[in-house]
């Protein structure tokens, strides 16, 4: 054991050397005497966790601070209680908060000693690419924008992550998915002259307003749609844009109080790379029951192969407000009733636009991703071959993130033999790139042990294993071509060089993954994309407006990474990202266009921080009234990594109680009270609610609000730990005053997203070291970061269990993880 | 032709196999030797759940008049198995009186309004009702609420086994802003199958990627076949990738990639199964895969009932939803007769003139329903067709149209649902009987024998009679 030890830690050293403390140094002075913390256990915690009462399902009867290693989920359990003030509750009496603190100190210094936690890097399955990681691999690869979603199934999440190795399970449905994408995505990027022609649609979603220019359309237009569509081939292509029209089946927007007359049509222009290719009137008499229903058709259209930004948008007839009865909302078609009622300006919707093609093609002109691809053209027969070689070998190199080897290379080879004797030199090419996307070393991040290692000790990665952990890591996609450079010069794992290429890649514009990928799903963020806000409460409320929010989350987030902000600052920011439609919404003045950029609050403000970012606040809502519950529980668990326990059975909906009393209305504060008057329920929403009821003043939408349902808000409250709340403000400095658990909370998400697996308790020592030399930094984000990369649990993994295999180790085998089966 | 020895084949290429080879005779290669096939029958019956469809007509019909009830137009004038269906809608059925049960009478109670807001949402409620038989929450927002719907409960519990547990088809396109109103989600007219109360399944209405979902991409038959031969050539790269793999890895990702790679070989037994299917002169033409959605109805509908003959006969899945329209679809239907649209049509406004003309509708929806049929009978497995072993349910959640209610709605049922149901019946329920019992009758005969209330059921309305 202790041999091992030595060896493991030695091999650390000798990778975190110059410059760093090895990350096991932190706490290797005496250990803390036990006795008043014992005391406080047995005088405090023990008043409710003993065998009688067994409070909360746990008895510490007979536990012993001083042998608290021995049992790390109750000890970490306790740690997490004690440091977010939730335990104990503030009604046994007054708390001596000195002697609590003493306590999750004492158990933080013996959990982190290293010769109390046993040495154990965890592990983990391999990972396979999930749909984000695909997309990005592919665009890496083959300057291809792909829409993963059509072929791979929706990635399933744990630990709020999709990246999480042992749920990433396989099926037949799945490899299929896979294959298909191969098959799919190698004939778009090489272009295929002979593909018969298909239908590729997109839809215009019911909650995108359309009397607005959107993103990438042409000015002077309203609505439609602006995409980028990468075309098979030279060829003509026909385009259908079908319109929303009327239950009754006559085309939406051109009834009473429409824009649309007999004298000024409205029409649709179809446009290729901002040119305008096509103009078509609209036929304001079109009905369902017409042969061609409520949709248009253009001629035949000649496009190259490659991808062109396409956009079917009406052309602009319109000027200045409408002169409505009603002032006009930011109208969506989320309700007909509502967007189609008297005395609003109606105008016609697009409900979708279809490509059909290739038809008649005649070749494939030069893309960007077939100048990626063939980076040699052979002149003559002899050199294909060569050629050949040359190109799968630098494709298969980057695809599977090492060098092939050289029975990889011939495998490839055969298959472009079978493509190329079929139809020629590129259809080898596309073959032998088909099997370079559907091979398992592409799909899936093998990590393979070192070659005469003892399997079931823990070992460092390999140069390029440790360069695609930090580039899915900090990228979402495989290492780039310095990286892999390093990797195979046996120099990435050279502590200056880890850290400066960590540096290196944070700088990189492709760390936004890290924004919209990590921070977007630790937040929650993919929520807001299943929640509609009723409509005829919040009509403003519009796929905009939704947009912008969520935008705005992310690009706080990016801001804080790209100049390396601390950490707290996720709270305290004095400014934010916005647009005209999102400072509109937040009642901010004088921001015009639809680009966001960094606004600060003026000093009243008390939108600070994302706890008042309208994406947090929307998430958090029910489709008709707020939430208190779901904002305090997001709280509890997003921010400080203590989920409340999932309510009783049989326990009665809030939208079931009463709306009124008496015949006076009621808020959802007052229903809420009404609600949790039972005691089985308070016990808990007394400290989930006061969370939420301090964000009262934010509607559900996240505007700012005095009164809910006609009642004048009330967001007096008390926290959990008797920290008086009135506003988000106060709530904001009450979670402050214990940044504790808020930091290491954050920390064991970076790093569970980091290593695609569930911390464990074992884990939280390590948590706890990159906390403690993230605060010499002032807890700037770049400290978490590098100091995840630079912990053993990063560079190393652990063996398998294997029982038989104990000798080289003595009796007892390291401690090890399995993947749950 | 394999030998006859002990040996027995596994299941599914048992069925693949049947389905392929119209031509040949009963596969004696399939029955253990020295057994007959009743006892395999017997058996297997077990692993052979029977293929359910369940097509949803929205608008209900004229037969549910008081006036088309006294004409029979549609439920029949008798009750057993001597009913006449000569004025019914349900004429075309004549052929495959023998596999058919009428159920007359049933109500959609949880169709109609329960709150005030609620009147008059009929078109915007009833078609999530159909196959849950379930209230919808009355929401725009994504709070939608229905039920578990029958084929989901079917599929969950016997989709598992073939590679595509359960499919959605639809005809008309969905998510238009004018299909729903009344304060109701879009979803609720957009689709019939609910995975669970509150999550609704996605429809597909281009035969096309239906075609795809289940037979993989390529415009031609050649094509396909083509793409066919690459994905083989492809699958035994990766087959040697992993073989190499192998010992590198240590025993726990060993273990994951064994399942890895019997999921490729599965992938690659169905690509066999289609090629061996495609080798036999007299399996039926693959239809075409268009490249879109066809502008006939007709044309449309028969294409999604090849593509639902076809699955059965490969295996590929077993259950489907199939929504023959939208609520309030204005749609005309030229092959009809009839020149209103459908929408229209159904408010008939009580006039006799105007109720025969929307029998006239009704009939030639059920008279697309003959052109499957012929094809599921035309599939032999063993001494049954495909058409014994399928459960096809056809009705609507609306009775009169014209009115909006949902009582008397049309429900019948084809196919021997391997031999839970002996066809060439006409049962009618008691006043007020909620069709949901009707189809928790279904669902014990579906093999669901421990569900004991579905929707607002309120007791079991056997088809047995």
């Amino acid at each position: 054991m202790l041999n091992m030890r030595q060896t493991i830690v030695g091999a650390l050293g000798l990778c975190l050397g110059t410059g760093m403390a090895p990350i096991h140094s932190a706490y290797s002075q005496a250990l803390p005497a036990t006795m008043a913390a014992q005391a406080t256990v047995e005088q405090t915690c023990r008043r409710c966790h003993n065998d009688q009462r067994r409070s909360g399902n746990m008895s510490l009867q007979d536990f012993e601070v001083a042998r608290s290693n021995e049992r790390p989920a109750v000890t970490e359990k306790m740690i997490r209680k004690l440091r977010t003030g939730l335990m104990p509750p503030t009604s046994i009496g007054n708390r001596d908060e000195i002697a609590l603190a003493n306590l999750a100190m004492t158990l933080e210094a013996h959990r982190d000693h290293p010769d109390n936690t046993p040495f154990n890097p965890g592990r983990r399955t391999f990972q396979r690419l999930n749909r984000a990681e695909y997309t990005r691999s592919v665009r890496a690869l083959l300057s291809l924008d792909i829409t993963a979603g059509n072929y791979l199934p929706l990635d399933t999440k744990s630990a709020n992550f999709d990246n999480i190795a042992d749920v990433q399970l396989l099926s037949p449905t799945l490899m299929n998915g896979y294959l298909q994408a191969a098959s799919d995505i190698s004939r778009l990027a090489v272009g295929d002259p002979t593909s018969t022609p298909i239908e590729a649609t997109y839809k215009v979603t019911r909650w995108l307003s359309q009397r607005e220019r959107v993103e990438g359309a042409p000015y002077g237009s309203r609505g439609g749609i602006s995409i980028i569509h990468t075309f098979p081939a030279d060829a003509d292509y026909v385009f259908r844009v079908s319109f929303h029209h009327e239950t009754t089946g006559e085309l939406f927007g051109s009834g009473r109080g429409a824009l649309h007359t007999a004298e000024r049509s409205e029409q649709v222009e179809i446009s290729v790379d901002g040119e305008r290719t096509a103009l078509i009137d609209i036929d304001r008499w079109m009905h369902v029951s017409d042969p061609d229903g409520v949709n248009l058709w253009t001629p035949p259209l000649r496009i190259t192969a490659g991808p062109h930004r396409i956009s079917a948008v009406f052309v602009r007839q319109f000027d200045g407000p409408a002169q409505d009865l009603i002032s006009p909302h930011e109208w969506s078609l989320a309700s007909t009733s509502v967007a189609n009622a008297y005395g609003f300006t109606s105008l016609p919707h697009l409900r979708d636009l279809a490509i059909r093609g290739p038809l008649n093609p005649t070749g494939v002109s030069e893309t960007p991703s077939r100048a990626r691809i063939f980076s040699c053209r052979p002149g003559h027969a002899v050199e294909e071959h060569l050629c050949a070689e040359d190109i799968i070998n630098r494709l298969g190199t980057t695809a599977y993130r090492r060098p092939l080897t050289e029975e990889e290379l011939a495998a490839l080879l055969t298959l472009y033999d079978i493509g190329s004797s079929d139809k020629g030199f590129e259809s080898g090419i596309r073959m032998a790139l088909e099997g370079v996307l559907a091979s398992p070393h592409f799909v899936f991040r093998f990590e393979e042990p070192p070659v005469d290692s003892d399997p079931t000790s823990p070992f460092l990665i390999s140069e390029h294993d440790l360069a695609s952990r930090l580039s899915f890591f900090l990228w979402s996609s495989g290492p780039d071509k310095e990286l892999a450079d390093l990797a195979a010069a046996n120099q990435l794992s050279r502590p200056d060089v880890l850290v400066s290429q960590t540096r290196r890649m944070l700088a990189d514009p492709r760390s936004e993954a890290l924004a919209t990928r990590f921070a977007a799903q630790w937040l929650r963020l993919p929520d807001l994309e299943r929640l509609h806000p009723d409509v005829r409460t919040y009509p403003d409320f519009d796929e905009q407006l939704k947009r912008a929010m969520l935008r705005e989350t992310e690009l706080f987030f990016d801001y804080l990474l790209r100049k390396d902000r601390p950490l707290l600052e996720l709270l305290t920011a004095d400014y934010t990202f916005i647009n005209e439609r999102l400072a509109k919404h937040y009642g901010l003045a004088q921001i015009v266009g639809s680009s966001h950029r960094l606004v600060e609050f003026p000093p009243s403000e008390s939108r600070r921080g994302i706890l008042g970012h309208g994406s947090i606040l929307t998430l958090t809502s029910h489709p008709g009234r707020t939430s208190p519950v779901l904002r305090g529980k997001w709280v509890m668990e997003v921010l400080l990594g203590s989920p409340p326990p999932p309510p009783p059975p049989n326990v009665p909906d809030l939208d079931d109680t009463e709306v009124t009393q008496d015949g006076q209305a009621l808020s959802v504060r007052q229903r809420m009270e009404r609600h949790r008057a039972s005691p089985s329920c308070s016990s808990c929403h007394l400290m989930i609610d006061p969370i939420g009821l301090a964000l009262e003043h934010y509607d559900v939408t996240g505007a700012q609000r005095i009164r809910d349902n006609g009642v004048p808000i009330d967001a007096n409250s008390e926290l959990y730990d008797g920290t008086p709340l009135a506003s988000a403000a106060d709530l904001r400095t009450a979670l402050l005053a214990r940044p504790t658990p808020l930091i290491r909370t954050f920390t064991e998400n970076l790093m569970a997203y980091a290593l695609g697996r569930r911390l464990e308790p074992d884990d939280m020592p390590t948590v706890r070291n990159i906390v403690r030399a993230a605060e010499s930094r002032n807890f700037k984000l770049s400290a978490f970061i590098l100091g995840i990369v630079r912990s053993p649990a990063f560079l190393m993994k652990a063996g398998v269990a294997e029982p038989k295999q104990v000798g080289v180790l003595g009796s007892k085998s390291p401690p090890t993880r399995r993947p749950p089966a | 032709m394999t030998p006859i020895t002990g040996k027995h084949l596994r299941r599914r290429t048992f069925l693949r196999g049947m389905g392929v080879t119209v031509a040949l005779p009963f596969l004696d290669a399939f029955v253990p030797a020295g057994r007959a096939w009743r006892q395999v029958a017997s058996a297997q019956s077990l692993n052979d759940p029977t293929r359910l469809v369940c097509i949803e007509n929205v608008h209900g019909a004229a037969g549910s008049t008081a006036y088309g009830a006294s004409k029979n137009l549609w439920s029949p004038a008798t009750i057993g198995s001597n009913f006449d269906l000569t004025p019914s809608a349900l004429s075309p059925l004549e052929p495959f009186r023998k596999a058919l049960t009428i159920v007359s009478d049933t109500d959609v109670q949880p169709a109609e309004a329960a709150t005030p807001p609620e009147i008059g949402g009929d078109h915007f409620r009833s078609s999530a009702t159909f196959l849950t038989q379930s209230h919808p929450k009355q929401t725009e927002s994504s709070d939608v609420r229905a039920g578990i719907s029958i084929d989901q409960l079917y599929a969950q519990r016997f989709g598992q086994d073939t590679p595509i547990p359960s499919m959605q088809l639809c005809i008309e396109n969905v998510d238009h802003a004018g299909g729903c109103a009344y304060g109701y989600s879009c979803v609720y007219t957009d689709t019939i199958s609910w995975a669970s109360s509150s999550d609704p399944l996605p429809m597909i209405r281009d035969p096309r990627l239906a075609f795809e979902q289940l037979f993989g991409a390529g415009g031609t038959r050649e094509e396909r076949a083509h793409r066919r031969q690459e994905r083989r050539s492809v699958l035994d790269f990766i087959i040697d990738e992993v073989s190499s793999l192998h010992h590198v890895l240590d025993s726990a990702d060993r273990r994951r990639m064994d399942r890895y790679l019997q999921d490729i070989r599965e992938i690659e037994r169905r690509i066999q199964q289609v090629e061996v299917r495609n080798l036999d002169p007299s399996a039926s033409e693959l239809p075409g895969s268009p490249a879109g959605v066809p502008d006939s109805f007709d044309e449309h509908v028969r294409m999604m009932f090849d593509l639902q003959a076809l699955a059965f006969e490969t295996d590929m899945t077993r259950v489907f939803s199939f929504k023959l329209s939208r609520d309030a679809t204005g749609r005309v239907y030229p092959n009809s007769g009839v020149s209103r649209g459908f929408h229209p049509a159904s408010h008939h406004g009580g006039r006799e003139q105007n109720i025969e003309d929307f029998a006239r509708l009704n009939r030639y929806h059920v008279g697309l329903l003959p052109y499957f049929l012929e094809k599921l009978q035309s599939l032999e497995e063993g001494n049954a067709t495909l058409l014994d072993k399928a459960m096809i349910v056809y009705g609507s959640p609306m009775g009169d149209p014209n009115v909006h209610n949902h009582k008397r709605c049309p429900l019948f049922v084809v196919g021997g649902a391997n031999g839970q149901l002996e066809g060439n019946l006409h049962l009618r329920a008691s006043p007020g009987t909620p069709m949901a019992n009707v189809m928790l009758d279904m669902l014990h005969r579906l093999g669901l024998e421990e569900v004991e209330q579905f929707g607002n059921s309120s007791g079991v309305f056997s088809l047995a009679g």
